[in-house]
């Protein structure tokens, strides 16, 4: 077995002055963007315990954003829900099996995934440096967007109890949690696996494996780029979102993982402001982060703070 | 499997004879954004059956080889990897790489634009019309156009992949060995309904909408068998089976394990991203000959975590 990655990795990741104001200017614009949300049942992928819906909605520069919507055929009134955050590669999932645990799902493909694509489209690979020398064109700044504006599709559906809400992914998907729980306070859980987007620099340096050799591939090609994409990427990493994180939250890594560097995991986890706070590192495990152990952790932990629940275990 | 072994024969044969009428006429490209010192990547454009252009990256190592090399056949989502998401970018500097995008995927995707889930009920009802006979086509085109390559060590060709990889070793020459994991096509009319989870989801889906077209769906079906691929197949074959108690562990794959010709092994999996993925590595290392496999691990999977090899980019 290798040796596992040392907990007290030293981060180069560092806040940039204007974090805040760059982002509160970029919800401003977000927010003046109606939702314009349209929910359309899927019968085809509707079961006899679970209705199926395609949902699409406005974000930020006005692209139509995909996602999927499932509700358990019997609920309450209003129901808890919980966001699924896709991974870099992956086609966003029907979150069925959230619906069967008791949950409203939506499961979100943010612009350039497919059924997301049609107005931009950047191919993988290569999201992860389009524009990586401009941070208010860069490609992460709409996605981010993308996926805080499914808090908001939540927050207008009627069957949604406004006040249990949860978020959830691994890889891109764990990175993507830690930034909607840091920018939406109306989350209240978040379990965020083998997190992605968390360290940029660091990660390029620690692995060479894509995702992040995106980045290598980019700076060998453009050297003279590197203090912008430097500068670029502070705003966007996931570390530097991690203060404004007040919820409950639970993180697991994988001590052996080959994709996201599990030190960039110990870094997160130390940043994030929030008090009730766990982490789940999983030695001979690599980008699966123990998931096979740790999906029984995910549900009593939501099945606690949202369905008002406690599962044996 | 209902079909005669006759009419199984036939239906291949007619689909080999149609794709041999389509002349490949390759166009090839150098991509030095993803080159580096130790590897050249390429984007190939080559037709299929149809006719149907596809895409795929070809990666050839530095040097006057020959070299083994790796073959990546359509996987069954829509993004196209250069090499596997975690895999070191260093294995493209021992063996060549060839990842191919089957009509549908990323790259692939004009005219025809497939979705997921959706992908594999497309057409399903009939056995001439179903897609999947245009992608095995296109797996079976891509391993021709490896083969043609000069640089290539014709004795170590490793077809890795899901089904796909099974059938196209089964159905052209060349294939010296095979990794597979089965998630497609084994037994599925008979295990879609014993799971929940996607893709095989999609064959519940779709007889639920269309029961009256189940026995059409079962037919079709069994032409895509593995256990009727399996006597073809004489490459040394790694089987990754599910872990134990799963849909498609050892046990249920029994009958494909008898089935296959060549060496085999049958691996369990470890529910490790981790042990699974390094043990797939050093079995292929050990199969085409490369003794130094720790050079060619991502960091996080070596004995010695020294960033020796990444001099070489």
């Amino acid at each position: 077995m290798p040796t596992a990655a040392s907990a007290d990795y030293r981060s180069s990741v560092r806040k940039p002055d204007d974090f805040d104001a760059f982002w509160d200017d970029v919800l401003r614009q977000a927010s003046a963007i109606p939702l314009e949300a349209e929910v359309i049942p899927d019968p085809l992928r509707t079961s006899e315990d679970v209705e199926v819906f395609q949902v699409f909605y406005s974000s930020i520069e006005h692209v139509r954003v995909a996602a999927w919507y499932c509700r358990p055929v019997r609920r309450a009134e209003r129901a808890p829900a919980v966001m699924l955050l896709p991974g870099y590669q992956m086609d966003p999932p029907i979150p069925k099996e959230w619906a069967r645990k008791g949950y409203i799902a939506l499961s979100v493909a943010p612009r350039g995934k497919l059924r997301s694509n049609r107005q931009f489209n950047p191919g993988y690979p290569n999201l992860l440096t389009y524009n990586i020398v401009d941070r208010h064109t860069y490609a992460y700044r709409g996605f981010y967007v993308d996926t805080w504006r499914g808090i908001d599709f939540l927050l207008s559906r009627p069957e949604v109890e406004p006040t249990r809400l949860g978020v959830t992914g691994s890889s891109q998907g764990g990175g993507l949690t830690i930034t909607t729980a840091a920018m939406r306070r109306e989350v209240r859980a978040a379990a965020a696996g083998a997190p992605y987007l968390c360290g940029f620099m660091d990660a390029v340096e620690l692995t060479h494996t894509y995702p992040y050799e995106e980045v290598n591939d980019y700076l060998r090609l453009h050297p003279e780029s590197r203090p912008e994409v430097e500068k670029t990427v502070a705003y966007f990493d996931g570390i530097n979102f991690a203060d404004r994180i007040s919820c409950p939250i639970i993180v697991n890594i994988g001590l052996q993982d080959n994709v996201c560097p599990p030190e960039t995991g110990y870094v997160l986890f130390d940043r994030i402001g929030a008090k009730d706070k766990h982490l789940y590192p999983y030695d001979g495990h690599g980008h699966d982060a123990g998931r096979f152990r740790h999906s029984a952790i995910v549900d009593r932990f939501f099945a606690h703070h949202l369905l008002g629940r406690e599962m044996s275990g | 499997m209902d079909q005669t072994a006759e009419a199984f024969r036939e239906y291949w044969q007619e689909t080999l004879d149609a794709l041999a009428r389509c002349p490949a006429c390759p166009e090839i490209d150098v991509l030095p954004l993803r080159s580096t010192a130790f590897a050249t990547l390429y984007g190939v454009r080559l037709t299929s059956l149809g006719p149907y252009r596809l895409f795929g990256y070809l990666s050839i190592p530095t040097g006057t080889g020959p070299f083994p090399a790796i073959y990546y056949p359509p996987k069954y989502q829509s993004v196209l990897e250069i090499i596997p998401q975690g895999t070191a970018n260093l294995i493209r500097s021992r063996y060549i790489t060839f990842a191919l995008a089957g009509r549908g995927q990323r790259n692939a995707d004009t005219p025809y634009a497939a979705m997921f889930p959706g992908l594999l009920t497309e057409g399903i009802d009939s056995a001439e019309s179903y897609i999947f006979r245009g992608i095995v086509a296109d797996s079976v085109r891509g391993l021709q156009f490896l083969l043609t390559r000069r640089e290539l060590d014709t004795a170590g060709v490793v077809v890795m992949g899901n089904d796909l990889a099974l059938v196209t070793a089964a159905l052209t020459a060349g294939a010296t060995h095979v990794v597979a994991a089965p998630a497609l096509f084994y037994k599925a009319a008979e295990l879609a309904p014993r799971t929940q989870a996607y893709p095989l989801e999609e064959i519940n889906d779709y007889v639920r909408m269309f029961p009256r077209r189940a026995e059409a769906v079962r037919r079709t079906l069994a032409y895509y068998d593995l256990r009727a691929f399996a006597p073809r197949i004489t490459a040394a074959t790694l089987l990754m089976a599910g872990a134990p108690g799963t849909l498609l562990d050892a046990l249920t794959l029994r009958p494909l394990v008898t089935a296959l010709q060549g060496p085999l092994m049958v691996h369990d999996s470890e529910q490790s991203l981790y042990k699974d993925g390094l043990y797939t590595e050093q079995w292929m290392a050990a199969q085409c000959g490369i003794t130094d496999v720790q050079g060619i691990l991502p960091e996080h999977w070596r004995e010695s975590r020294d960033r020796e090899g990444h001099r070489l980019g």
